[in-house]
């Protein structure tokens, strides 16, 4: 209960399992969880959790999220970013819901946030009442948990190579689809802070 | 000429609402208010295994998290003849006064503070006098000028950011805003303190019950085993724990809600003018402390006011099939005798029959069935359910812990006790159970601790476990008093399955459309006479809707996964 988390890394599932594509972010965490991880890295099936999360936002040095998102991207396509802006993470999908980006913005309000890694998946659709994935979701799976053990191995930012600006508030990412990019920042990317 | 506003859906509360008003010269004439969603429970329950309902029935909400259980579990012990042991009532209590703590504190901060606080005003503020005017309510710690400075200054990033986020589409710059800076820096300060605080108390949950939300509960006891020395028990480290949760949570009532609550009145005392609506309140009671089977040792007592005579109350009988009802005649249900009948819940009908319009729509048919949410009356009489409820027929009864409550809010406020019978009125007597509640459970956890240093540790009486005691027919209602209001569940078991359910919330009672008779119910009739200065910004509106807590559980989604909106809001 009181062990200090600081230097710990959190990857962050969220997503509604009832709701087919959009519990993504919790199918990829189980499968992780049956992965060898680093020492100091910690798995957690945020589900629905909204604001139960925002302990975790305390606690945790790193938090790699990991979402579903309604991006228009073609389903199953796996984006890692680190978010600048709370327009970077994805909306809640019902009036009802607690966003990701709800939850970041009530975590930033009450206190500096931990460095953030986001991986989303593009899905087209939430399913109602349906716990299978569908087919271009689900072969993303293994591209996530290879976005996330990268993450995990480097333990740097994904992006943004040492001297870049960034461009005026444009958002960095690195996407991962099927015909994959030269690997070249792999694993010997420099630490951001 | 009157115009109509529609506010759907209508935010910050607990499920999905729809107000559709009429307003001239500048204040409500009309109000009609629609529960725009429907899930069918009652239909679900039917055919299961009784001792499963509280599962099912617990999932109507999970803001409101335990009440239907608790209603669920009571109803089934009611038909079966079961007494839950003492230590289970307090295990009960302890949940139940955890649940009202979280909510009415989250509710206030959260969900109605908005109404009047001005977020963007709170950057305007010095903190100086922020601090000023914290250490004058309270002498809560957390009040130096740096630590308001520091509010401000995180405010104002999060503002400059350009995205207003979890404070977007307010009615910032209303004129209908009354606090001082400084009284809107304090607020905001203490709405980020109370996020942090409030996951905190239901950890009480997790502890009896397992998690929270949807803790567990059991027809004939609690779920948990006690032993103080065991590890997999509730034991004396988890027991201690509750203790230290338990005062934790009194300090924040005591020392930021309910001061918070006083201040916020002392601002805006005109607000005691509008939103009182019906004159009728009605309590279940709750809180026992000599077993649910003794309704006079209830904390919160049981019983009817009348027509705000406090001198008189009314008693209730849940079995009495003139007494509760339900109507459909201005909800999308059908009876099978007729849509203006009225039914007792163990005679009730759930038969789903939408007439209304498809959407996107501009206006319900307001002169016909307009929402999903049936129309419960007492003897045929509208009743208000609630805080207020609550403070007014324990008043009535006579118990002086509220009074005394009562009387020195009052007497602090320079106000009248028919202050009470406001929007105001309704936000104060929130506080003010919250703050009598955190005092009782401290009570409850000790009476627990009590009867374990004696050597009783039974939690479960599992005599009427196995069907094969139980009657070829059995009838029970069980009665609550969730943080909402009145609460009951009416179950009709037919060889050993449940062959009828009925539940009738607090909000069946508050938010329901009008009756057979064209009577109101609370949220109408407290909405007549609302100033609106704004049509295109009904903040007032929403102050009062906002006091009510409404809690309408969620089901059909208003917005389809783009965010675009299936309704629109629109001004005739």
């Amino acid at each position: 209960m009181g062990k200090s988390r600081k230097d710990a890394v959190l990857v962050l599932g969220i997503g509604n399992l009832l709701m087919g594509d959009e519990g993504v972010g919790i199918h990829a965490v189980r499968r992780l969880e049956c992965s060898a991880l680093p020492p100091r890295t910690e798995v957690l099936d945020g589900g629905t959790g909204g604001f139960h999360l925002l302990s975790c936002f305390r606690e945790y040095g790193r938090i790699i999220l990991v979402d579903a998102a309604l991006d228009g991207r073609p389903p199953g396509t796996v984006t890692v970013l680190r978010p600048r802006f709370a327009s970077d993470f994805p909306r809640a999908l019902s009036a009802h819901d607690v966003g990701l980006r709800d939850l970041v913005e009530s975590a930033s309000l009450l206190g500096p946030l931990p460095e953030i890694v986001l991986v989303t998946v593009s899905i087209a659709q939430a399913q109602s009442m349906c716990t299978e994935l569908s087919p271009a979701v689900a072969s993303s799976l293994p591209r996530v948990s290879a976005a996330v053990l990268s993450l995990l191995e480097g333990r740097g930012s994904p992006i943004c190579p040492a001297g870049s600006a960034g461009g005026s508030g444009s958002r960095c990412s690195r996407r991962v689809t099927g015909n994959r990019r030269s690997a070249s920042r792999r694993g010997g990317s420099p630490r951001r802070n | 000429m009157a115009s109509r506003i529609v506010i759907d859906p209508v935010t910050r509360i607990e499920g999905h609402l729809r107000v559709e008003i009429e307003v001239r010269d500048g204040a409500v004439v009309d109000a009609y208010s629609s529960g725009t969603m429907v899930r069918g429970l009652e239909i679900i329950l039917k055919g299961r295994d009784p001792r499963d309902a509280w599962v099912f029935a617990q999932r109507t909400c999970g803001v409101c998290t335990t009440v239907h259980a608790l209603a669920s579990v009571r109803t089934v012990e009611d038909a079966l003849g079961i007494a839950v042991p003492p230590n289970a009532e307090l295990i009960r209590n302890l949940m139940m006064c955890a649940q009202y703590m979280q909510d009415h504190v989250v509710h206030f901060y959260h969900l109605h503070a908005l109404d009047w606080v001005d977020i963007l005003g709170a950057v305007k503020a010095d903190p100086q006098s922020a601090s000023a005017l914290a250490q004058k309510i309270s002498d809560w710690p957390l009040s130096s000028a740096a630590y308001f400075a520091g509010i401000r200054k995180r405010l104002q990033t999060f503002i400059d950011s350009g995205q207003l986020g979890i404070f977007a589409n307010g009615y910032w710059g209303h004129q209908a805003y009354r606090l001082p800076p400084e009284a809107n820096l304090l607020f905001a300060a203490h709405y980020l303190e109370a996020l942090a605080w409030q996951k905190e108390v239901v950890k009480i949950h997790s502890i009896f019950g397992g998690k929270n939300p949807h803790p567990d509960y059991l027809v004939g006891g609690v779920p948990c085993a006690i032993n103080l020395d065991e590890a997999n028990c509730l034991n004396a480290q988890r027991l201690a724990y509750v203790g230290t949760l338990l005062d934790e949570a009194r300090n924040f009532v005591e020392r930021v809600y309910l001061p918070d609550v006083l201040a916020l009145a002392s601002y805006y005392k005109e607000w005691c003018g509008f939103g009182g609506g019906l004159s009728n309140y009605m309590a279940y009671g709750d809180l026992p402390v000599r077993g649910y089977g003794d309704p006079s040792g209830f904390r919160f007592p049981r019983g009817i006011v009348l027509e705000r005579n406090l001198g008189e109350l009314l008693p209730i009988d849940g079995r009495d099939a003139a007494q509760v009802q339900e109507q459909v005649a201005r909800s999308w249900y059908r009876y099978s005798d007729g849509d203006e009948g009225s039914r007792h819940p163990w005679e009730g009908q759930t038969e789903l029959a939408y007439t209304g319009p498809n959407p996107p729509y501009e206006h319900l048919d307001v002169a016909g069935k307009y929402s999903w949410i049936k129309t419960p009356r007492w003897k045929g009489r509208p009743m208000e359910v609630g805080p207020l409820a609550r403070i007014l027929v324990a008043y009535a009864a006579g118990s002086t812990d509220v009074r005394e409550a009562v009387h020195e809010a009052l007497q602090r406020l320079g106000l009248p006790l028919e202050s009470l019978y406001s929007t105001i009125g309704r936000t104060l007597a929130r506080a003010l159970e919250t703050r009598l509640i955190a005092r009782w459970a401290q009570e409850f956890y000790r009476d627990l601790r009590d009867n374990i240093a004696r050597g009783d540790v039974s939690t479960f009486n599992g005599a009427r476990w196995d069907p094969a005691t139980w009657p070829p027919e059995a009838r029970g209602v069980g009665m609550s008093e969730a943080p909402r209001g009145a609460l009951a569940h009416w179950i009709v078991i037919r060889d050993q399955k449940i062959a009828n359910y009925q539940l009738v919330v607090p909000s069946t009672w508050n938010a329901s459309p009008r009756d057979s008779r064209g009577q109101m119910s609370a949220y109408e009739a407290a909405l007549i006479g609302t100033p609106v200065a704004d049509p295109e910004k009904p903040l007032e509106v929403l102050r009062t809707i906002h006091s009510f807590d409404p809690c309408i559980a969620c089901a059909v989604h208003l917005y389809d996964e783009r965010g675009r909106s299936l309704h629109r809001c629109t001004i005739m």
